[in-house]
């Protein structure tokens, strides 16, 4: 009986789900399913309980699903195919237009805590505050049952007062009868904001947040109290299941470029870290998944932050080389090479996720070919430089950038952290592929003296003659001569840094720039990190002078 | 001839087969955009046009009273400032909502460029005590800036109520409001206020009450120092502070 009954409701669902596609253009969703959903009765709650409502919507991964069990409770008072159709109408248009994107929930999510400051009250406000725009968008943009759904729902407080501001910007009765006067004044409040605004969305958030706190912490206690039990939205939770894992990892991405504040994306990888790591996300973002690794927000923000930046790195012929020819399929990531991509395997598509490359593997004969060395890091953590587990630190995030080109370029990369070396104050990591190792190494903040240990370095450049240097420093060392000296003596490419000017740096530049094997950058600002080519232009387009 | 117009009218293949193509944007012909007016686009719309509207007169007093972006706190400043408010204020049809908006407006540069405290304290003022509500809540937890001079002159039947902290000069010059501040109040609160209250949930600053000729003023937390009182009550935690030993200031602070 059951089983027919389900058969019927994904029948009327695959009858309504064409007129519903062509109502909301198109949207690249999956077609939706009757299912089994997580809902509170799970947990023990009664359905005659004043706390439930039952869950009619869940989202996984733009897969919506559809609780029967929800169907049933608005037997009577709503068809089944309007009920679909509302639900639908507002599970969709949490992909065509708020949140539409894990960055704007994470930015919504922020900007709701500056208000609560509690993270379970902030995650409420922007759920609330998510659903009032995806309705009213609704409402206006397209014919939809959205309104009979909320005249027939069971409502709490704070779903009673969203039903009153329904009723005065959508201007149709929902037979919600005039409220308390407190509730009045928040209903008149909410009415002001400009919920189709994209543009305003942080500031509207706020107003709302700011308008809706008393009946959020009443609810808050009232959740505490019941031992946190209870909660259902009938349309649907907004958490991170919403996302796909690549979408993830865009957000964080992109919210890490947009706030450019450490301390802000910190805060918010923090409150999600837990939802993040059901998600299988580790510390390596778009490298790979697993349960296991804690997430260390600091890391996180600088590796998502430097995925933005793209710095060219220029290849060198490699003697012990052979030819190359394409052996198996890797994913592409975004700032990889396009020259590898197999656009056969990828559909013709440019996109994480989908675009694959060639992965070469080395064949028997030998010549020169041109590749990429491996690259020793050299990064000043002393007293002068910003710390980055504090401030954005430009020179952890040029070092970053470096060690991604060198990385997709399926180089090695080794870390030599120092502030006062020779007396201790370094980390040493020896060459890897492991991008997370790396990250830990250059986020390590010593904050003492500024000296260098040559007898720390020799063993890591000793018998690599293909070897690339980078180093980043504010040039305030001590003994900056021995460095100079050191520099000198060797014949690989080093790209070297500075951070601000001084006389330190000045006297850096002067004393190498006969050498045409070093090249030298300036980093004042964010915007000066693309600028940074690795390896030596000049010798690239004229190798003669290397002979000489 | 004949057979060469029935050549002429014989379908050509080529075009036959462009014809039978599919056109992908077909279904589109008949689709119809459904969009609704609804209430709050007019909301929206007039709490836009009232904003711009107090936005007006905040620049038009800026540029009769601060005209140098300099903006001394004196009696005689005060007062003019106000008087200038006022002409302004009485043009605009607002409520208690749209002053609290201008309370955020005024520390975004890109809405309003110029926010000096002085005059938007008595710009602020000005609106509350023009405003049609009786009683006026202004959640400003949130706000990075506290104001001064807010509750200037704050009249009879009006009540006041202020989320967050408050800056120099609140409730000064009041005439018998209520004025409640749900947080700190800074230095010179309640001076020269006529009659009414202040009630301050948290601290208050030195000089409270200076040249205060009546009205009542209870404060939550501490009283850092009393001014020269002439007349009037100030309670401190419930207790009076005032008439009986003036501590000029607190020595706990």
């Amino acid at each position: 009986m059951e089983e027919k009954r389900l058969q019927a409701l994904q029948a009327l669902i695959e009858e309504i789900w064409p007129r519903l596609k062509r109502k909301h253009l198109y949207p690249e969703i999956p077609i939706p399913k009757i299912g089994k959903v997580h809902d509170p009765l799970d947990e023990g709650i009664e359905k005659n309980d004043p706390a439930f409502r039952g869950v009619g919507l869940e989202m996984k991964d733009k897969q919506m699903t559809i609780n029967p069990a929800f169907l049933s409770t608005l037997n009577g008072k709503m068809t089944e195919e309007n009920l679909i159709e509302a639900l639908l109408d507002h599970g969709i248009t949490h992909y065509t237009f708020c949140p539409w994107d894990f960055q704007t929930h994470l930015t919504l999510y922020a900007e709701a805590k500056k208000v609560m400051g509690d993270k379970e009250s902030a995650k409420q406000a922007a759920n609330y505050f998510i659903d009032v725009i995806a309705d009213t968008h609704c409402v206006k943009r397209r014919a939809t049952e959205i309104p009979e759904l909320h005249r027939n729902l069971k409502k709490g407080a704070i779903e009673e007062v969203i039903a009153s501001l329904y009723q005065r910007i959508w201007g149709i009765d929902l037979g919600i009868s005039p409220s308390k006067k407190g509730n009045d004044e928040v209903v008149r409040r909410l009415s002001r904001i400009p919920y189709l605004d994209r543009s305003r969305w942080p500031e509207s958030i706020r107003k709302f947040a700011r308008s809706l706190k008393p009946l959020l912490i009443l609810e808050q206690k009232e959740k505490e109290a019941r031992g946190g039990k209870g909660e259902s939205n009938p349309q649907g939770k907004h958490d991170l299941n919403h996302y796909s894992y690549e979408e993830i990892d865009q957000g964080l991405r992109d919210y890490a470029q947009k706030t450019m504040g450490l301390s802000e994306f910190k805060d918010v990888v923090e409150d999600f870290s837990a939802e993040l790591k059901e998600m299988g996300y580790g510390i390596e973002g778009g490298m790979g998944r697993g349960r296991g690794a804690p997430i260390d927000a600091d890391v996180l923000f600088y590796m998502k932050l430097a995925e933005n930046y793209s710095i060219p790195l220029k290849k060198i012929p490699l003697e012990e080389a052979g030819t190359l020819h394409p052996h198996s399929h890797s994913p592409w990531e975004v700032g990889s090479p396009f020259q590898d991509i197999d656009i056969w395997t990828s559909f013709g598509k440019i996109m994480p996720g989908i675009t694959q490359i060639w992965k070469k593997k080395e064949g028997k004969g030998r010549g020169k070919i041109e590749g990429a060395p491996d690259c020793l890091i050299i990064i000043d953590s002393s007293g002068s430089m910003i710390n980055p587990r504090k401030n954005l630190s430009y020179a952890v995030l040029g070092a970053a950038c470096v060690t991604n080109a060198y990385l997709r370029n399926d180089s090695k990369v080794a870390v030599y952290n120092f502030s006062d070396a020779p007396m201790g104050g370094r980390d040493v990591l020896d060459f890897t592929a492991n991008r997370e190792e790396v990250y830990r190494v250059l986020c390590k903040y010593f904050g003492g003296g500024t000296a260098l240990d040559l007898e720390d370095i020799m063993p890591m450049i000793k018998g690599k003659k293909e070897m690339d240097l980078f180093i980043i420093t504010d040039m305030k060392i001590t003994n900056l001569e021995t460095l100079i000296g050191f520099f000198g003596k060797i014949q690989n490419r080093i790209t070297a840094v500075h951070i601000g000017e001084n006389p330190y740096a000045s006297r850096f530049e002067k004393a190498v720039e006969k050498r045409k094997n070093i090249n030298i950058f300036k980093v004042k600002k964010k915007e000066d990190i693309p600028h940074i080519v690795l390896g030596s232009i000049r010798e690239y387009f004229n190798p003669m002078s290397r002979r000489r | 001839m004949k057979n060469a117009c029935s050549k002429k009218n014989a379908p050509n293949p080529l075009q036959q087969k462009v014809y039978n193509i599919l056109n992908p944007f077909e279904e589109f012909k008949t689709f119809q955009f459904h969009k609704m007016e609804i209430p709050l686009d007019q909301i929206v719309q007039s709490t836009e046009v009232v904003m711009d509207q107090i936005r007006l007169g905040y620049e038009r007093l800026l540029e009769e009273e601060a005209k140098e972006l300099v903006w001394m706190v004196q009696y005689n400043t005060i007062i003019k400032a106000y008087e200038v408010a006022e002409k302004y204020i009485k043009e605009i049809d607002y409520s208690a909502e749209d002053i609290e908006d201008f309370c955020f407006a005024l520390e975004s540069p890109h809405k309003i460029p110029y926010l000096i405290p002085g005059p938007a304290g008595i710009y602020i003022s000005a609106l509350c005590n023009y405003a049609k509500e009786e009683e006026i809540v202004l959640k400003l937890s949130e706000l990075k800036t506290e104001i001064n001079l807010i509750g200037f002159r704050l009249p009879k039947g009006k009540r006041l109520m202020v989320e967050g902290d408050t800056g120099d000069f609140t409730g000064i010059g009041l005439e018998g409001g209520e004025l409640e501040v749900e947080g700190n109040a800074k230095n010179w609160t309640g001076a020269g206020m006529r009659s009414g209250k202040i009630l301050v949930k948290k601290n208050i600053g030195l000089h409270t009450g200076e040249w205060m000729m009546g009205g009542e003023i209870y404060v939550g937390g501490r009283v850092r120092g009393l001014g020269n009182i002439v007349e009037g009550k100030v309670y401190e935690r419930d207790k009076l502070v005032y008439p009986g030993k003036v501590r000029y200031p607190n020595p706990y602070y």
